[in-house]
């Protein structure tokens, strides 16, 4: 009796993150809390082969409606996640979340285009898509070839300034948009109902992040996100749903060095082609594809700190 | 001035066809080359440099919008060489730079930031001062540098125009030590080609056009730049003296703002 007693108390203790996710089904899709559903990436670049569906997706299911958030890297990989959704629910799929400019989560838009939903951004997402939609398009053409057919983002129609609060009948996503961290227009959600933070790209857990935005914005969001009442987040990149805040420690740690490592070589008169080779190697070792992102990311660290 | 402006603008038909097949890619870019080589140069001869000037570039950039580039020359032509042209094949105005030794100074060893708007041909060509040509030429592989957005935002690079960056890592100079130097200057060096996403009109070409570096009062180089030279012109070069100068760079923008740097330089060791 005493071992029952002790084992449900340990289970009651548990991150409610591990308590709650359930193993993915045959699509792929794991419902990481009631009727909060998402399918996970692979950690590689985009190609024919896995149809750019390298990044978190996934959608929220109301009483009344569905919100989708981030559609993914490509109307294949769109398609995919629609067909998961009209597996569990026929509410329509009314609300599109695009979390970011970046193509792995924008360009499966177009396969919702005709469902006519609520495309949501952030209020500086129509001047980052205006910059990079086209480059994108031509890009993701490049890498998959023909299985890129049909993928675009949609242009959003309603903009995010601060806050908002989308009701799904039951069920209110508040989203919130924030200054500069990961890009210059990034969009996350809180389900204050079951807990859970759906950060996308303002959280890397085992994938390289990647610097887009501002170094010091990002920390700073950070720190500010640890306070917010979620015991579990939604990673863009890494497993389906991860404890928070304590997911957040290693993109601290290597944002953090990154920062701290640029600015020494900086003040060192150590050159920008120099930089990558030496600032945040040791960090960035801990990372998967770190050798196609991390030269970036201290180029762009090193670009925005030597005029600080 | 700008050098030769208007022929280079006549080049941009060529850059702007699709994508071809490698296979064609070689002989247009070659071709490309030697049009851009005549409106320089004329007829006159340009021998490769073979060894003897090398040009520095990551084969695939990390940010088109700053591609770091060096360029080095052997030590036996250092003596010879008085200009240097830096071209861009593929940019709307290929001729990124014109650096020019003065009394007091070398090439010996440049470096700069450019942007590249294409998968191009780097051409260095090094000028002696008995006229002779020397090319070198790189591949790189970055696109979208020139129309890519400002690293930061406009207004914030407004308002720190004309600030100044020195760096000497390896110590002052000695009349027998060249030592390496850099210097920035932070301004926008808009290229023209960026376009402002509310307003949908291109941000006009603002940039640095003529950079003089003086040590004790000697010139020690000179630098035509363009608006192929990244947000915050940063130039690296090499200088020898007497320790204890004075350093000075006075640089001038398109719009004729003009912006002066001074560093007393300590003594060596």
């Amino acid at each position: 009796m005493i071992g029952r007693r002790a084992l449900l108390l340990a289970l009651a203790a548990a991150p409610p993150a591990r308590a709650a996710t359930l193993p993915p089904a045959t699509d792929g899709v794991v419902e990481v809390a009631p009727g909060l559903f998402v399918l996970p990436g692979v950690h590689e670049e985009a190609s024919a082969a896995n149809l750019d569906a390298i990044a978190n997706t996934g959608f929220v299911i109301g009483e009344a409606a569905v919100a989708v958030v981030d559609p993914g890297g490509s109307h294949a990989h769109g398609l995919r996640l629609r067909r998961a959704i009209e597996a569990r629910s026929r509410l329509p799929i009314r609300h599109l979340v695009l979390t970011h400019v970046h193509p792995d989560h924008v360009m499966g838009a177009a396969a919702f285009a005709d469902l006519r939903p609520e495309v949501i951004g952030h209020a500086r997402l129509p001047e980052a898509l205006a910059q990079r939609a086209g480059f994108y398009e031509a890009m993701l053409a490049r890498e998959m070839g023909a299985a890129a057919a049909g993928s675009a983002p949609l242009p959003p129609t309603r903009l995010v300034e601060d806050r908002l609060a989308l009701d799904l009948g039951g069920r209110v996503l508040e989203c919130r948009a924030h200054p500069p961290a990961h890009t210059t227009a990034d969009l996350t959600l809180l389900d204050r109902a079951s807990g859970t933070l759906w950060l996308s790209d303002l959280l890397f857990v085992e994938r390289i992040p990647s610097l887009d935005g501002d170094l010091l914005g990002w920390l700073r969001e950070l720190a500010a996100l640890r306070l917010e009442p979620a015991g579990r987040a939604v990673p863009g990149h890494g497993p389906a749903a991860v404890p928070w805040p304590a997911a957040a420690a290693p993109l601290e740690r290597y944002l953090t060095a990154l920062r701290d490592d640029a600015r020494a070589a900086i003040a060192a008169g150590i050159g920008l082609a120099e930089a990558p080779a030496r600032v945040a190697t040791a960090e960035a070792a801990h990372w998967q594809l770190a050798e196609l992102y991390h030269g970036r990311n201290v180029t762009v660290a090193y670009r925005q700190l030597e005029w600080e | 001035m700008r050098l030769h402006r208007r022929p280079f603008l006549i080049g941009l038909g060529a850059a702007a066809l699709p994508l071809a097949a490698q296979g064609q890619e070689e002989p247009r870019r070659a071709e490309r080359w030697a049009d851009l080589r005549h409106a320089l140069f004329g007829d006159r001869t340009v021998e490769d440099a073979g060894e003897s000037l090398a040009i520095e570039a990551p084969p695939r950039a990390l940010d088109a919008a700053a591609v770091p580039v060096s360029l080095s020359l052997a030590p036996e032509l250092v003596p010879q060489v008085r200009t240097i042209h830096l071209v861009i094949d593929e940019n709307p105005s290929p001729l990124a730079a014109v650096f020019r030794a003065g009394p007091a100074g070398d090439l010996r060893a440049l470096s700069t930031r450019i942007r590249v708007n294409a998968y191009t041909y780097l051409h260095a060509v090094a000028e002696t001062a008995e006229g002779r040509l020397l090319q070198a030429a790189r591949f790189i592989k970055a696109a979208g540098g020139c129309s890519a957005p400002m690293g930061t935002d406009l207004e914030a690079a407004r308002k720190r125009m004309g600030r100044m960056r020195f760096a000497m890592p390896e110590g002052a100079p000695a009349p027998d030590r060249a030592v390496p130097v850099q210097i920035a200057v932070s301004h926008p060096n808009t290229s023209g080609l960026q376009i402002d996403q509310l307003t949908r009109l291109s941000i006009p070409a603002e940039f640095i056009q003529n950079l003089a570096i003086s040590y004790r009062g000697q010139e020690v180089m000179t630098v035509e730049g363009d608006i192929s030279i990244a947000e915050n012109p940063s130039f690296g070069f090499t200088l020898a003296g007497k320790p204890g100068g004075e350093l000075r760079m006075e640089a001038e923008d398109n719009k004729g703002r003009r912006f002066t740097g001074r560093w007393q330089l300590g003594m060596a060791g």
